[in-house]
C-alpha cells in the first residue's frame, strides 16, 4: 500500500516528529498504549519474573503481593509472568490473522468490484453465506476440520481468525472498489487490455487505501477479542501455553477468592483493544482530514 | 474626465454598487491570500452586467459575496457591497435571511443539483414564497406559482407543478430555478454560469428567456460566465476580471469592437468561432497562476506588450472613453485591435488522403437486454444508435456532433469495444473486424487510443504523470530499457507542450488543461493510429482549449494519426475537422466535408444547432418554441417533432431518404434546392429582424 507523501524533503526525523505531533490526540494515545504492549510482549519473550509454566512458585490461589502482583493461580503459577508471556502469542495470532483476512479479503473484494457480473454475484452470495454463520461456530468448524494434531497451533488459530474476517473485509473492499472502478483511469487501463490483477494493484488499490487502512485497524482491534473468546471456550491454544482468554477461563473459579487473577489477563486484553480502537478512531479522522477516505 | 460626476449620477439608480472591494482567503501555509483586489463595479436597474474571466480569477467569489455568502476562512479587508442602501458584506445571519432570496437571488450553475430531487416542484417553489412571507394563503401562493411559470415560459403549469425534478428536461429545470429566483421580485439576480452544461439549443432558449425578463421586469442581473460570446447576446456591459482584479469595463459592443486591455484582446482572440478559427497572433499565452503574480500588473507574466513598469506597479483603472475603463499602464501604446481572421483551411491543412483506418457500417447499438418480465409486457430493446456509417482516413479529423443523448459517445464506446453492437460492422485497418475488448489482439489495443472527457477523472490521482505514461509503454512496447522508456515519456510530454519537470508531479498539482494534455500524451506514447477524443475540450477554459487544439492540429499535420473527435461545440468542430457527421437520436442527419456542412443547404437540425451558437454582433433568431416537443411518430423522421421546416404529414409517416450532392449527404424529405432556399430565406428574415 503506497500512500506517497507529496511534501518536500526536510530532515527525516524532524518530519516524523512534526508528523506525529499533527496527528489527532486519540491516535497518539492509542499509539502510546500499543507501544507499551509491544514492549511488554518483547520483554515477556526474553524475561519474565518466573517461568510461565513453573508450578508452585508460591501458595496457590493467593492474591496480590510484591512477589506476585497479579497473584497466583490454582497451580501456584505466577499470573503476571503468564500474562507477559502470553502477550507475544496474542499479538502474533492477532496480527497474522488480521493480515491474512485483510490480504485475501481485499484482493477478492476488489476483483469482485472490478470484474462484476457472474463472478461478483457468486462470490458475494458465498461471502454472505459465510457471514450468516456465527463466527464462533465458523471457528469451531474450521478448528475441528483441521484435526486434533493442529488443534492448539497458534498459526491455525490465526488462520481461523483470518477466515472469519475475510468475507467481512471483502465486502468493505468491494464497496470501496465500486466507487473507483467507474473512474476513467480504470476504464483507460481496461482499454489497454491489462489483466484484472494488474488493474487492481496499479489503479484500484491505491485509491481505496483510506477505507482499507481504517478497516485494517478496526479488524486488528476485533482480533484479540475473538482469540480470547476461542481461548475462553477452549478452542484456542492449550495449557500450559498461556493465552489471556484461556487464563480467564482457567481462573474463573477463583474470581470470588482472588479476583486479581482474572482481572490481570482481562486488563491486558482490555487495554490492547482500547489502544487499537483509539488508534483506529484517530486514523479514520486523520485520513478524513487528509482527504484519503474518499477516493477522488 | 468628469468621472466623479458620472458616478454620482449613477448612484441614484444603481441596484448594485461594489466599491473598492477586497477579499482574502486564509490558506494553510500561505496565511492570508488576496483573492479579490479593490474591485469596483455597478449595475443599474434593468441592466445586465456580464462578469467574465478564466477559472480561478475570483468571479464566483465575487458573485457569492454579493449574496452575503462567504467561506469561513475569508475576510473583507476593505470595501462595500451595496445592494440598494444595504451593505451585504456587513450583515449578520438574521439580516442576511431578509436579503437573500428576497432582494438578491441566485441562479446556480447546475439545475439538477439545485433542485431537491424528492420534492415536487410546487412545494419547492412555494417554500420560497412562504419563507419570505411573500404569499401565505394557499390561493395566493397558487396564483403566484402559475404567474411565475408563465413568466419563465412554461405553459403546462398544472403538470409541471405536480412533477418531480427528474421528470423535467434540463432546460425546464433551469427555467424552474429561474422562476424560484424570481419568486419574491428581487432587485438583483446573480447568475452563475446558468447555461454551462446545457445543450446549445437549450442554452439559446434560456438566454432568450433572460433577455425577455430583462425587458419585462427590469431587474439588475450579474451574469457570471467564462463564455464571452454568450455575453454578447445578453449583457449591456461587461466586466473582465483577471486574478482578482478588474482589468476592463466596457459596454458590450465596445468591448468586442475595441478591447482596451491586452488580456481582453487575448480572450476575444482565443475564442474559436463558427465563422473563423482563433486569431493566431492574438491568442492568450500561458495560464493563470496566482503564484506568479507579483506587486505589479497581475497580467504582466502573460502579456506580450510587457514593459518594466508593468512588473513594478499595479495599474490604476483609467477611463479611456465614456463608460470604458481599462487597468493598463500602456493602453495608449497598444496597436489598434485588428482581428485578422485566419483562413480556416490554413491552419487545418489539407484533408488526409490516406487509407481508411476505421470503417463503421450500418452500426446499430442498444443498451441492456430486455428482462423476461419486460418481454412479456411487450417491451423491446430501445436502439440508441441506428444505421450509422462513417469512415476515418489516416491524417484526417472526423467530428461527431449532436446534442446530449444523440449517441455520439455510444458510438465511440462501441469502437473501443466497451459495449457491443447489435447490427452492422466496425472494421479497422481495412480488414480487422472489431469485436468486444477482450477479443482484440494487443496490437489493435495499442493502435486505438481513447481520450476521456473529464481530465479530473482520467488520471489516477495517486500516480505521478511519469507513472501514468509508463503504463502504456510497459504494456505495449515491451523490451525497452529504463532509459529508453524515460526518453519516450519526455518525448510524449513535449508533443503536448509540457516539459520534463512534469514527470514527478501528481495530477492534483496540475491545472485542468495540463491534465488533459497529459491524458492525450498517455494516448500518444502508445503510438496510436486512431485517436478517439470524447468531448475533450468541454471542461476547459478558452485559452486552454486553444492550446489543446494546437496540439491536435500539430498531430494532424504529421499525418500519421486518424482522429474521431466528439463534440457539441460547433465552433471548435469547424476549427479542426475535415469532415463532420451530425447526429440526432442515434441517426445521421447530415454528413460531409466541414465547409459544406457550415454552408447551405443545411439539414433543418444542423441549421437549428448553428443558429443557437452565440456569436458577437448577431442576434440569435427565434428558435424552437419552449416546452416539451409534441409526441414523435416512430414511423417517420426522428426530428419531425422539433423541425421548424417540416414539410408535412410525410415527415411523420415515412423515414426520409438520404440525399446526396457530391460529398455531402442530408437525410430529409425536402430536396437540396429547397433546403438551400429555406436557409437563405430564414437568414434574410433574421437580418431584417435585427435591424
Amino acid at each position: 500500500m503506497t500512500v506517497t507523501a507529496v511534501s518536500p524533503a526536510i530532515s527525516a526525523p524532524a518530519r516524523l516528529w512534526s508528523g506525529f505531533r499533527s496527528l489527532p490526540l486519540a491516535m497518539r494515545c492509542g499509539m502510546a498504549i500499543l507501544a507499551l504492549h509491544v514492549f511488554v510482549a518483547m520483554l515477556g519473550l526474553l524475561w519474565t519474573p518466573y517461568p510461565y509454566d513453573a508450578i508452585g512458585t508460591g501458595v496457590g490461589a493467593t492474591g496480590m503481593s510484591w512477589q506476585h502482583p497479579f497473584g497466583l493461580d490454582q497451580l501456584g503459577r505466577d499470573v503476571l509472568s503468564r500474562v507477559m508471556y502470553a502477550s507475544h502469542i496474542v499479538l502474533y495470532m492477532g496480527l497474522l490473522g488480521t493480515l491474512f483476512g485483510m490480504f485475501f479479503g481485499t484482493i477478492l473484494g476488489l476483483l469482485s468490484a472490478l470484474i462484476g457480473g457472474w463472478f461478483d454475484a457468486i462470490l458475494q452470495r458465498f461471502f454472505e453465506a459465510m457471514i450468516s454463520i456465527p463466527f464462533l461456530i465458523l471457528g469451531l468448524i474450521a478448528i475441528s476440520a483441521a484435526g486434533p494434531r493442529l488443534a492448539s497451533n497458534p498459526t491455525l488459530i490465526a488462520l481461523v481468525v483470518g477466515i472469519v474476517f475475510l468475507p467481512r473485509v471483502a465486502r468493505i473492499a468491494r464497496a470501496a472498489g465500486l466507487q473507483v472502478v467507474t473512474r476513467d483511469y480504470v476504464t483507460a487501463a481496461r482499454l489497454r487490455g491489462e489483466s484484472y490483477p494488474a488493474i487492481v494493484l496499479q489503479e484500484v488499490l491505491p485509491n481505496c487505501a483510506g477505507p482499507l487502512l481504517v478497516e485494517l485497524a478496526l479488524r486488528a482491534g476485533y482480533a484479540p477479542v475473538l482469540i480470547g473468546s476461542f481461548g475462553f471456550l477452549g478452542f484456542g491454544v492449550r495449557a500450559p501455553m498461556p493465552e489471556w482468554g484461556l487464563m480467564l477461563s482457567e481462573n474463573r473459579d477463583l474470581i470470588m477468592i482472588t479476583p486479581i487473577t482474572t482481572i490481570g489477563p482481562g486488563l491486558a486484553l482490555a487495554t490492547l483493544v482500547f489502544g487499537l480502537n483509539l488508534f483506529t478512531d484517530g486514523l479514520a479522522r486523520y485520513l478524513d482530514r487528509a482527504g484519503l477516505t474518499t477516493a477522488r | 474626465m468628469n468621472k466623479q460626476l458620472v458616478a454620482m449620477d449613477m448612484n441614484i439608480t444603481n441596484s448594485v454598487e461594489i466599491d473598492d472591494f477586497s477579499l482574502d482567503y486564509f490558506i494553510g501555509a500561505n496565511g492570508w491570500v488576496r483573492i479579490l483586489r479593490e474591485v469596483g463595479l455597478s449595475i443599474g436597474r434593468g441592466e445586465v452586467l456580464g462578469l467574465v474571466g478564466e477559472s480561478g480569477c475570483g468571479k464566483s467569489s465575487l458573485a457569492y459575496n454579493l449574496l452575503g455568502y462567504r467561506a469561513g476562512n475569508s475576510r473583507i479587508p476593505s470595501g462595500r457591497l451595496m445592494v440598494g442602501q444595504t451593505d451585504v458584506g456587513r450583515l449578520d445571519r438574521a439580516a442576511l435571511d431578509k436579503v437573500r432570496g428576497r432582494r438578491v437571488a441566485l441562479v446556480p450553475q447546475n439545475p439538477t443539483t439545485a433542485l431537491s430531487p424528492h420534492l415536487r416542484i410546487r412545494s419547492q417553489l412555494a417554500e420560497v414564497l412562504v419563507e419570505h412571507g411573500y404569499a401565505t394563503e394557499t390561493t395566493a401562493i397558487e396564483a403566484r406559482l402559475k404567474e411565475l411559470l408563465f413568466l419563465v415560459g412554461l405553459t403546462d403549469t398544472d403538470r409541471i407543478l405536480q412533477s418531480y425534478p427528474y421528470e423535467l428536461s434540463g432546460g425546464q429545470q433551469q427555467r424552474i430555478v429561474i422562476a424560484m429566483a424570481l419568486s419574491c421580485d428581487p432587485e438583483v439576480l446573480v447568475l452563475d454560469e446558468p447555461t454551462t452544461g446545457l445543450d446549445v439549443t437549450t442554452q439559446g432558449q434560456i438566454v432568450r428567456l433572460l433577455a425577455m425578463l430583462k425587458r419585462r421586469i427590469g431587474l439588475a442581473m450579474l451574469y457570471v460566465t467564462h463564455d464571452l460570446n454568450l455575453l454578447s447576446q445578453i449583457a449591456d456591459r461587461v466586466v473582465v476580471m483577471y486574478a482578482g482584479s478588474v482589468v476592463e469595463t466596457a459596454p458590450t459592443a465596445t468591448l468586442f469592437a475595441a478591447p482596451g486591455h491586452p488580456y481582453t484582446r487575448g480572450l476575444i482572440g482565443s475564442i474559436p468561432n463558427i465563422r473563423q478559427t482563433a486569431r493566431g497572433g492574438l491568442r492568450l499565452q500561458g495560464i493563470l497562476r496566482r503564484s506568479e503574480i507579483g506587486a505589479g500588473c497581475p497580467f504582466a507574466a502573460r502579456c506580450q506588450y510587457r514593459q518594466p513598469l508593468c512588473e513594478a506597479r499595479h495599474p490604476e483603472s483609467v477611463a479611456i472613453a465614456v463608460k470604458h475603463d481599462v487597468a493598463c499602464h500602456f493602453w495608449r501604446d497598444l496597436p489598434a485591435f485588428d482581428p485578422v481572421p485566419e483562413r480556416l483551411d490554413a491552419r487545418r491543412g489539407a484533408a488526409g488522403k490516406g487509407e481508411v483506418v476505421l470503417e463503421v457500417e450500418h452500426l446499430a447499438i442498444s443498451y441492456k437486454r430486455v428482462e423476461l418480465l419486460g418481454r412479456w409486457l411487450g417491451r423491446t430493446r430501445q436502439p440508441v444508435v441506428k444505421d450509422v456509417s462513417l469512415r476515418v482516413r489516416r491524417g484526417e479529423i472526423v467530428s461527431l456532433v449532436g446534442e446530449s443523448g444523440s449517441g455520439k459517445s455510444t458510438i465511440a464506446k462501441a469502437i473501443t469495444g466497451m459495449i457491443d453492437h447489435v447490427a452492422g460492422s466496425v472494421t479497422y485497418g481495412g480488414s480487422v473486424d472489431l469485436g468486444m475488448l477482450r477479443s482484440r489482439p494487443v496490437e489493435v489495443l495499442r493502435e486505438i487510443q481513447y481520450v476521456f472527457q473529464n481530465p479530473d477523472e482520467s488520471l489516477n490521482p495517486r500516480r505521478t504523470v511519469g507513472a501514468a505514461l509508463a503504463r502504456p509503454i510497459s504494456r505495449f512496447r515491451k523490451g525497452l530499457s529504463a532509459g529508453e522508456r524515460q526518453e519516450l515519456i519526455v518525448e510524449a510530454l513535449r508533443e503536448v507542450q509540457l516539459d520534463e519537470s512534469y514527470v514527478h508531479r501528481y495530477p492534483g498539482q496540475l491545472s485542468g488543461g495540463e491534465r488533459q494534455r497529459v491524458a492525450i500524451a498517455r494516448g500518444l506514447v502508445a503510438q496510436p493510429k486512431l485517436l478517439l477524443c470524447d468531448e475533450i475540450l468541454s471542461a476547459l477554459d478558452v485559452s486552454v482549449q486553444a492550446k489543446v487544439i494546437d496540439v491536435l492540429l500539430d498531430l494532424k499535420k504529421q499525418g500519421e494519426i486518424a482522429m474521431l473527435f466528439i463534440s457539441h461545440d460547433l465552433s471548435v468542430v469547424r476549427a479542426i475537422s475535415d469532415r463532420v457527421v451530425v447526429l440526432y437520436k442515434g441517426t445521421i442527419m447530415e454528413e460531409g466535408p466541414t465547409d459544406a456542412i457550415y454552408q447551405p443547404p443545411y439539414h433543418p437540425y444542423t441549421h437549428m444547432l448553428l443558429n443557437a451558437v452565440p456569436e458577437p454582433g448577431r442576434v440569435s433568431a427565434e428558435g424552437e418554441p419552449a416546452g416539451e416537443p409534441p409526441r414523435l411518430d416512430p414511423a417517420g423522421c426522428v426530428f419531425a417533432n422539433r423541425c421548424l421546416w417540416k414539410k408535412g404529414t410525410v415527415c411523420d409517416s415515412a423515414v426520409p431518404p438520404m440525399r446526396q450532392a457530391g460529398d455531402l449527404r442530408i437525410r430529409c424529405h425536402h430536396d437540396l434546392a429547397t433546403l438551400s432556399e429555406l436557409a437563405t430565406w430564414q437568414n434574410g428574415e433574421r437580418q431584417a429582424g435585427a435591424r
